[in-house]
C-alpha cells in the first residue's frame, strides 16, 4: 500500500506565524494607553478588536485543529468499520 | 463568601439532589464492568476509549472549575477590562495542545502510557528525570486539589446561607466525589463531567440574563457608569499590565496543556477523530465560558460599587442574592446555579484527585516501589493513597488562604517546568537527560525562590516563565554538548511518525 500523507501541525510553519500574529494583535500594547473612546453600544473601542482577536484566534485554532492534523484518523477509522463488520 | 439571604434549606435541597445524582453516575458507570479495578488502563483511563460526548465534557468540566466563576468575576471587577485577557489565555491552551497532542496520541496508544511520567521514564530513560518530573507533577496537583477543596465548602455553605457549616459542606462533597470515584475511576469521573459541564454552562448564561436584567438591559449605562467613576478600568492598560498579559498566555497556556490530568484526556481519547473534534470544540468555549464571567465581573463595577479585595471576592454571591430577589424564576434558578458552582469545583477536583492516584499508583508505587506488583493491586495502592491526600489536604484547607488568584498562579510556577522535557523531548532527539533534570530543578528553583520572596513578578513577567526560560536555555544548550549515541537515536526512532 501507498504511504499516506500525514498531517501535524508542528511540521507547518504557517501555523504558528500566524499564531503568533494573532497574539501579538491580541494583547493592547500597540493601542494609546488609558483611552477608551469612542464607545461602541458601550463597550470601550480596544476592547472590541481585543474580542475580535481572541474569536480570531479561537476560529484558527479550531480550524486548524480539524483541518491539518490526520495521523491515524484513516487507519482507525478503517479498523472501527472493520470491527463493525466481523 | 458572605451568607446568601436567598437561600436555606432549598439550597441544601439542591445539593442534595447534585450529590445523588453524582453517586448515582458514578454507581452505574462503575457496573457491570468486572475489570475496571483490575487494570491500571481501564480504571484511570476509562479503557482509553472515551467518546466525543464524554471526552469534549471531562475536558470541558475539567479546566473550566466552579472556581472560574467565583474567582474570575472579581478579577474582571478590580482590573476592569484588561480581564479580556482570560477569554485569550484558556484559548492559547488549545494551540498548545497542538504543538505535541497530535504526535503524543500516536506515541501513547503505541506504548501504552498510563501517566505523563510514562513517557518521560521511556524518552530520557533516567530515573531523576521521571523522579523530579514526578515531584513537580504532584506538587502542582495537590496544590490544585486543595484549592477546590477550599472552594467547594465556601461555595457550599454561601448557597445554604451557613445551614450547612464550610467544613461539613466540604466532608460531604469530598466524600460523594471520593465514593464514585472509587466506584468507577475514570468513567465516572467523564460521565459525571458531562452533568457538571451542562449545568456550568446553562448557569453561566442565566447568571449573566439575570445581571443585565439588574441593570436595566442597557450594557452602555453600565460602562457610562465605569467612565464617569474608574475610567481607569475601561481604558487601554499600561505598558506593565500588557507585558503581564503575555506571560499570562504562556504560563496558562503552557501550564494547563501539560498538566497531568489534561495529557492524560488525550491518553483516554478513543481516537485520533474523538480527540480533534473535541478540541476543535474546546477552541471555542473560552468565549462563552471565561467571556460571560468577565462580562458579568464588569456588569458587577456598576451594580455593586466600591468593594475592596476582600469584599469584591464575594461579588458573586452578592450578585446572586440581587438577581435571586427578581422573582421566583430567578430564585430557583440562583439556587441550581450555585448548586452547579458546587458541582463545576467537584468536577475539577475529581479529574485532580484520579491524575494524583494514577501517578501514585503508576510513577511511584509500579515503578519505584514494587514494580511486580499486579496491576489490580497497583489501583488499590493509588485509590487508598488518594483517599489519605484528600484527608491531609482537608486538614489543610481548614485555614483557606485569602485569594483565589493567588494559588492559582502558583500551582503552574512549578508544574510549567515540566514542558519543555514533555514536549521538546517529542520532536528533537538529541535532547539529553542531565541537562533537561538541571533545567527543570533550576527553573522549578527560580519560579518557586521568586514566588516566594514576594517577586511574583519582575517587570509584569511571571516567575514561573523567567524560571522556564532558564529551563530551556539549559537544557537546549546542554543536550549540544552531550554527545548523541547510535543505540539512543535508534531508540528514539520509535517516536517518529513516518
Amino acid at each position: 500500500m501507498e504511504k499516506k500523507q500525514i498531517k501535524e501541525p508542528i511540521r507547518k510553519k504557517w501555523i504558528w506565524i500566524a499564531l503568533l500574529l494573532i497574539v501579538i494583535g491580541n494583547v493592547p500594547w500597540y493601542l494609546p494607553i488609558g483611552s477608551y473612546e469612542p464607545l461602541i453600544f458601550g463597550v470601550p473601542y480596544w476592547a472590541l478588536i481585543i474580542l475580535a482577536f481572541s474569536l480570531i484566534l479561537c476560529g484558527f485554532l479550531s480550524w486548524v485543529t480539524l483541518k491539518e492534523w490526520d495521523i491515524v484518523e484513516d487507519e482507525e477509522e478503517a479498523e472501527k468499520r472493520g470491527r463493525v463488520n466481523e | 463568601m458572605n451568607d446568601l439571604v436567598f437561600a436555606g434549606l432549598d439550597g441544601v435541597l439542591i445539593l442534595l439532589a447534585y450529590a445523588i445524582v453524582m453517586l448515582l453516575i458514578g454507581y452505574f458507570s462503575g457496573r457491570g464492568d468486572k475489570t475496571l479495578h483490575d487494570s491500571l488502563s481501564n480504571y484511570y483511563l476509562a479503557g482509553k476509549n472515551l467518546g466525543i460526548v464524554a471526552l469534549f465534557f471531562t475536558l470541558y468540566a475539567t479546566q473550566y472549575s466552579g472556581n472560574t466563576i467565583i474567582g474570575y468575576a472579581p478579577t474582571a471587577y478590580r482590573t476592569g477590562f484588561s480581564w479580556l485577557q482570560s477569554i485569550s489565555f484558556m484559548t492559547i491552551i488549545i494551540g498548545v495542545y497542538l504543538l505535541f497532542a497530535p504526535r503524543m496520541y500516536v506515541v501513547s496508544k503505541k506504548m501504552n502510557f498510563i501517566t505523563p511520567a510514562d513517557w518521560i521514564a521511556h524518552r530520557f530513560k533516567s530515573k531523576s528525570v521521571t523522579i523530579l518530573a514526578v515531584v513537580l507533577m504532584l506538587w502542582g496537583l495537590g496544590n490544585y486539589l486543595l484549592e477546590q477543596l477550599v472552594a467547594i465548602g465556601h461555595a457550599a455553605s454561601s448557597l445554604t446561607g451557613g445551614t450547612i457549616p464550610y467544613q461539613v459542606a466540604v466532608i460531604a462533597f469530598v466524600l460523594v466525589m471520593l465514593i464514585y470515584e472509587w466506584l468507577g475511576g475514570m468513567k465516572a469521573v467523564a460521565f459525571t463531567d458531562v452533568m457538571q459541564g451542562l449545568v456550568l454552562m446553562v448557569g453561566i448564561v442565566i447568571f449573566l440574563v439575570g445581571a443585565v436584567y439588574l441593570v436595566g438591559g442597557d450594557i452602555s449605562s453600565a460602562t457610562q457608569y465605569i467612565a464617569t467613576n474608574e475610567p481607569a478600568k475601561l481604558g487601554v492598560p499600561d505598558m506593565m499590565t500588557s507585558i503581564n498579559w503575555f506571560s499570562m498566555l504562556l504560563l496558562v497556556g503552557l501550564g494547563a496543556a501539560i498538566y497531568p490530568h489534561a495529557v492524560q484526556r488525550i491518553f483516554a481519547a478513543d481516537s485520533e477523530r474523538t480527540l480533534k473534534r473535541s478540541f476543535s470544540r474546546m477552541a471555542w468555549m473560552p468565549p462563552i465560558t471565561t467571556g460571560l464571567v468577565f462580562v458579568i465581573g464588569i456588569l458587577g463595577i456598576a451594580l455593586i460599587p466600591n468593594l475592596d479585595t476582600t469584599g469584591s471576592e464575594q461579588l458573586v454571591g452578592l450578585m446572586a442574592n440581587e438577581i435571586a430577589g427578581i422573582n421566583g424564576f430567578f430564585y430557583w434558578v440562583m439556587i441550581i446555579f450555585f448548586g452547579a458552582i458546587v458541582a463545576a469545583i467537584v468536577s475539577t477536583a475529581d479529574s485532580v484527585l484520579l491524575s494524583f492516584s494514577s501517578i501514585v499508583s503508576n510513577d511511584i508505587y509500579g515503578r519505584f516501589i514494587n514494580p511486580k506488583a499486579p496491576e489490580k493491586k497497583k489501583v488499590m495502592v493509588g485509590k487508598v493513597t488518594g483517599v489519605v491526600a484528600v484527608g491531609l489536604l482537608l486538614w489543610i484547607a481548614w485555614n483557606p488562604p485569602a485569594t483565589l488568584y493567588e494559588i492559582f498562579v502558583l500551582k503552574f510556577e512549578l508544574l510549567v517546568q515540566v514542558f519543555p522535557a514533555f514536549v521538546l523531548g517529542l520532536y528533537w532527539k538529541r535532547m539529553a537527560a542531565q541537562p533537561v533534570f538541571w533545567g527543570m530543578l533550576a527553573g522549578a528553583i527560580i519560579a518557586g525562590v521568586l514566588t516566594w520572596t514576594g517577586y511574583k513578578t519582575v517587570f509584569g513577567i511571571h516567575g514561573g516563565v523567567i524560571g522556564l526560560a532558564a529551563n530551556f536555555f539549559i537544557a537546549v544548550v546542554g543536550s549540544y554538548l552531550v554527545p548523541l549515541t547510535v543505540e539512543k537515536e535508534a531508540e528514539l526512532k520509535k517516536i517518529d511518525l513516518a
